[in-house]
């Protein structure tokens, strides 16, 4: 009965309203006047590894150091398919996931294995992983059925497929730690057994106890990405912004379905990394061009977002490109050696700030 | 095409879901509620109540409503200016007294003693006038007292000389007559009602009274400030209901003669209910006497039926009291909703298919490739103009275009650095069209087809066409002229892209898709325009052909370019010449080669040509989704089409990135250059152009050489 109102007034879980961004999330320009540590097609995956930084830019495995005021960005492996994720041990060990559904595992005590089941299941979407301990891998899988490069359609399908696992490296052994969850995409080990994820298509933060999810921080204004840490805190990237009217498609199954059937991906009306590239992407009517200017506040469809929050996962401030920027599809953002740094997977580069800023 | 995708097609060409919109528009449908209200009343207790359709219980329910029907209008003026009168009841009880006490009692003659009542309900009439309008007291408390001590002045009076009404009276035919007497079988009263509700409606909406009541109960403090005297106003409209409960007083009297003190006990709460049943705001300021009749009538259907059904009279004060406040919560939540739901349900989506888009890639190698041969486009104007959705030269080659704060700007030649604001019109200008003499015409939004002559004096051409014969909502005005030009024989043809919204409303109607716009022809030689075509999907640019035999017109939603041919064997008759563009065409103007430039104002998106199939999403959209966040037309993106004169197109320019010239609006060849305006663009762009005759300008094109 209540749901049938929500219904007929558009309330409740039928509301296409997004929060604001106000307060903590109060927009700037930061990320988009950063300075850019390099330049790469795509990058992502953000993951110190003692003294250097690794990253992903397609289906090679980058690593970024510091030289002054500089940064130098070397390749280091290739793979079949695109990097979803990077996990680092810290002493040597690397974990890596490919968008053809494996798990590999480069350097330290496991190098060479290779994971593409687990528990049975086929690995489709490795989304994040990182080490708790020497023989243990947290890994998440992002759906069952969309490869990581297709998150768009995951998003649009509105699944709720996502899993978290712990795998014994030495015996090959998988525990489901949750299930069903809407796209896990980032991933930090907050404390011994404390393990928080971010629930894409959920918009929040959610720590696994038990098998169930508890709530940590709801109702934010985009798709988190990845979590990393900073000092006390985390640092949480958003990759795309939330639009009421993405909120509209996707409660209109029919259109959104016919949508995803008869159109390309990159021309949905729906969040992506980057926009305003093509005379083919939809446009919304705040954001056409008044007297030359594109208005930062406009409807956008992509967002450069990079929020910090506090130990208790409240967000304490954040980093902003906002509608008509260059910085977008921020994917991951870590602190390192007294410094920002994080991806921005729509435009192309990896950013610094200074850590005060 | 699927059978599903059929039937939605049909669904939206059957059903004219535009009606509801437009019917919600009217201000008449207020009264719908009471009306219908009325007939429910009457099948309800026509099949409950005994005797209801009887002729005798009619004729008596008709005396009873002249006489309560009297009551109500008064209180209507006084609810109309923002007031209430609760006194009604007790001043009719005294009328009533003191007619039968002067014409029964006293033995004066009829006409006295009307004038006695009158002069009694006008004169407490007159005491809440005062206190109220001038002393500025309290119109529920004040109009509370007087009810009090009328009653009682009533009561005390009845005890008194009651038994003194035995006498004999004078003309008892006469009295008679008002009492019981009818005119062609019609009561009395009701008769006497008929003349005061037509006297009263033209007071409401003629007199220069009825509009300050009005305008007083709308917004006293407007009023006040529009220098209306709100007190004299105020004063005035409870004097009009004290006489109005007075004649309604005698008519009582004259009909029962019945001078006990409980006449009248209730009459405010039966004519309040009569009054807000009708839907007469409580607020003030809305309301007519055709209103407050039905809301009477359905009083003194459903207290008389219940009084014949055998309710007692506490049971019909009970049910009484729920009907009134029943009818407060729909005033209440009606005059809050009814711009909302108006809003919900105006705009109407239809469905509309377009051919898969044709491909603009760079390296397609179509027509339509994407370039960016307007990225070299010279800016005139630059941060200058806002709003130059049309340009324009005249013969000495000055260049004219409009501004969005209602100014015709003139840029001086050759070298166009200086400009002027040649004359003011006041609305934005939008099409311009030059005659032989200089004088621009030009589309003026808002307000129609104006004329500015090289004396810059503004002169009105036209803003009304002829009235189509079945529209709801009254479409002569024209509200939103879009493009012009003239024909050869000096007419002007003008379209107006829309006549369900307005130009800032345009994307609207871009949702609709629904054929809302037409070509008004206008006559300078009569003075007078017509309606050429109509049904046509947002009808834009207008260009008459290089042999002034056709006219080429842009639907700018349906992507398409028609002609429309002037004389010769197909006169009249339209056909389609260029379909299936990969942009929405704006204005269309001639080219020195013979040809015809095109600009698009925006590129289609594949999700928005998806939702021109499912009318429902789009309707869905614009009830739940702001405005702002609608899916546009890619209008960050410009080009304009060469098109020859069978609709062939061969060439396009664009901006792919939108840098320098996004949505644009209008083009114009001048002496080998291309002039490129957008409306929100911040500049007028020049753009060289190698092959074209430098010698070639619209004047001489249009006008020959001088």
């Amino acid at each position: 009965m209540i749901k049938f109102y929500d219904w007929l007034r558009g309330s409740g879980v039928y509301a296409v309203t997004v929060p604001p961004m106000d307060g903590a999330l109060k927009p700037n320009d930061l990320l988009e006047t950063a300075s850019i540590a390099t330049v790469a097609a795509q990058p992502d995956n953000l993951t110190p590894d003692g003294s250097r930084v690794l990253f992903s830019t397609g289906n090679t495995l980058m690593s970024l150091e510091r030289m002054g005021e500089k940064w130098s960005a070397q390749s280091i492996a290739s793979f079949a398919a695109a990097i979803t994720c990077i996990g680092a041990e810290g002493r040597g060990g690397i974990a890596i996931g490919i968008d053809d559904g494996t798990v590999l595992l480069k350097g330290g005590k496991h190098d060479g294995l290779r994971i593409d089941k687990v528990a049975d299941r086929p690995l489709v979407c490795p989304t994040a992983c990182a080490f708790a301990g020497e023989n243990t891998l947290i890994l998440c899988l992002g759906s069952l059925t969309n490869p990581a490069s297709r998150w768009k359609a995951d998003l649009m399908e509105r699944n709720e497929t996502g899993s978290v696992w712990s795998i014994d490296l030495a015996s090959g052994a998988a525990t489901r730690l949750a299930d069903r969850l809407a796209f896990p995409y980032g991933l930090q080990i907050a404390g011994p057994g404390r393990i928080v994820v971010t629930e894409s298509w959920k918009h929040r933060v959610v720590e696994i106890v038990g098998g169930k999810v508890k709530e940590l921080l709801a109702d934010l204004p985009g798709y988190p990405a990845r979590l990393a840490r900073s000092g006390d805190g985390y640092w949480l990237s958003a990759f795309a912004p939330r639009s009421q009217m993405v909120e509209f498609v996707l409660r209109e199954r029919k259109f959104c379905l016919g949508m995803m059937a008869n159109i390309d991906a990159e021309y949905w009306m729906a969040p992506a990394l980057i926009s305003g590239r093509n005379h083919l992407e939809p446009l919304q009517g705040g954001a056409i061009r008044h007297l030359g200017v594109l208005k930062p506040w406009s409807p956008t469809r992509s967002y450069g977002l990079l929020v910090e929050l506090d130990a208790a996962f409240k967000p304490l401030r954040s980093l902003h490109s906002r509608a008509g920027g260059r910085h977008h599809g921020i994917t991951s953002g870590i602190e390192f050696d007294g410094a920002i740094l994080a991806t921005s997977k729509g435009g192309d580069a990896v950013l610094a700030l200074p850590r005060q800023s | 095409m699927s059978i599903g995708e059929n039937l939605i097609r049909l669904r939206y060409r059957l059903i004219p879901d535009q009606i509801i919109g437009e019917l919600l528009s009217k201000s008449w449908i207020d009264t719908c509620i009471p009306a219908s209200l009325l007939a429910v009343t009457v099948v309800v207790f026509a099949a409950i109540a005994p005797d209801f359709l009887s002729l005798d219980n009619l004729s008596d329910t008709g005396r009873q409503l002249g006489e309560l029907g009297f009551i109500a209008i008064g209180l209507t003026v006084v609810l109309m200016a923002g007031g209430i009168d609760l006194s009604v009841g007790s001043i009719y009880g005294l009328c009533n007294f003191a007619t039968l006490e002067a014409f029964q009692g006293l033995g004066l003659p009829l006409w006295l003693t009307f004038l006695i009542s009158l002069g009694l309900g006008g004169l407490v009439g007159t005491i809440n006038g005062l206190l109220i309008g001038y002393l500025r007291l309290r119109a529920f408390l004040t109009t509370l007292v007087t009810l009090i001590i009328v009653r009682a002045i009533v009561q005390t009076a009845a005890l008194t000389f009651g038994e003194a009404m035995t006498g004999v009276a004078p003309d008892r035919s006469a009295w008679d007559f008002v009492g019981d007497g009818t005119i062609a079988g019609i009561p009395f009263s009701l008769v006497a009602l008929a003349i005061l509700a037509v006297a009263g409606h033209l007071f409401l909406t003629r007199s220069r009274l009825g509009w300050h009541v009005q305008a007083v109960g709308g917004s006293r403090r407007s009023a006040l400030n529009a220098g209306i005297p709100v007190r004299r106003t105020v004063f005035l409209s409870y004097v009009i209901s004290g006489l109005c409960c007075a004649v309604a007083g005698f008519l009582y009297a004259a009909r029962l003669t019945n001078a006990g003190p409980e006449v009248g006990n209730g009459t405010e709460i039966m004519a309040l209910t009569a009054a807000v049943l009708g839907g007469i705001s409580l607020g003030g300021g809305r309301g007519s006497v055709s209103k407050v009749l039905l809301g009477t009538t359905v009083v003194l259907l459903i207290t008389n039926s219940l009084v014949a059904m055998g309710l007692r009279s506490g049971g019909t004060s009970f049910i009484l009291g729920l009907v009134l406040l029943l009818a407060v919560v729909i005033d209440v939540r009606w005059t809050k909703n009814r711009q909302k739901i108006l809003a919900r349900v105006y705009i109407s989506p239809t469905y509309f298919s377009l051919p898969p888009c044709p491909s603009t890639a760079k390296d397609s190698g179509s027509v339509f490739a994407a370039n960016d041969a307007l990225t070299s486009a010279e800016p005139i104007g630059l941060n200058a103009v806002d709003g130059a959705e049309d340009v324009i030269f005249d013969s000495q080659g000055h260049l004219y275009t409009g501004s969005r704060q209602g100014d015709v700007i003139r840029f001086l030649a050759p070298d166009y650095a200086k400009s002027e604001i040649f004359a003011h019109i006041g609305g934005h200008p939008l099409g311009m069209a030059i005659d032989a003499q200089d004088t621009i015409n030009v589309c003026v939004s808002g307000m129609g087809l104006y004329a500015v002559d090289q004396k810059r004096e503004v002169r009105k051409l036209s803003d009304q066409t002829n009235r189509s014969l079945f529209s709801i909502r009254d479409d002569s005005r024209i509200r939103f002229a879009d493009d012009v030009d003239i024909a050869p024989d000096g007419r002007m043809y003008f379209s107006e892209a829309t006549v369900r919204f307005d130009i800032y409303e345009w994307a609207s109607d871009g949702l609709e898709l629904r054929g809302n716009g037409r070509i008004i022809a206008y006559d300078p030689r009569t003075d007078t325009s017509r309606t050429v075509l109509s049904n046509l999907i947002f009808p834009n640019g207008i260009c008459v052909s290089h042999d002034g035999r056709s006219l080429l017109f842009a639907e700018t939603w349906a992507c398409r370019i028609s002609r429309y041919w002037l004389e010769g064997p197909q006169a009249g008759k339209v056909e389609i010449i260029t379909e299936n563009l990969p942009g929405y065409p704006d204005n269309i103007n001639r080219a020195s080669d013979g040809n015809y430039w095109i600009a698009l104002l925006g590129m289609r998106t594949p999700v928005l040509d998806y939702s021109l199939k499912m009318p429902g999403f789009r309707k869905r959209m614009a009830q739940r989704v702001a405005f702002d966040e609608w899916i546009y037309p890619n209008l960050n993106t410009g080009m304009i089409v060469k098109i020859s004169d069978s609709g062939e197109v061969i060439q396009s320019l664009w901006d792919s990135t939108g840098e320098k010239h996004p949505m644009i609006t209008s083009m114009r060849e001048h002496a080998g250059n291309l002039y490129i305006g957008g409306i929100f663009n911040n500049r007028i762009g020049r753009l060289p152009l190698p092959n074209a005759d430098p010698a070639w300008t619209g004047p001489r094109s249009y006008w020959g050489g001088r």
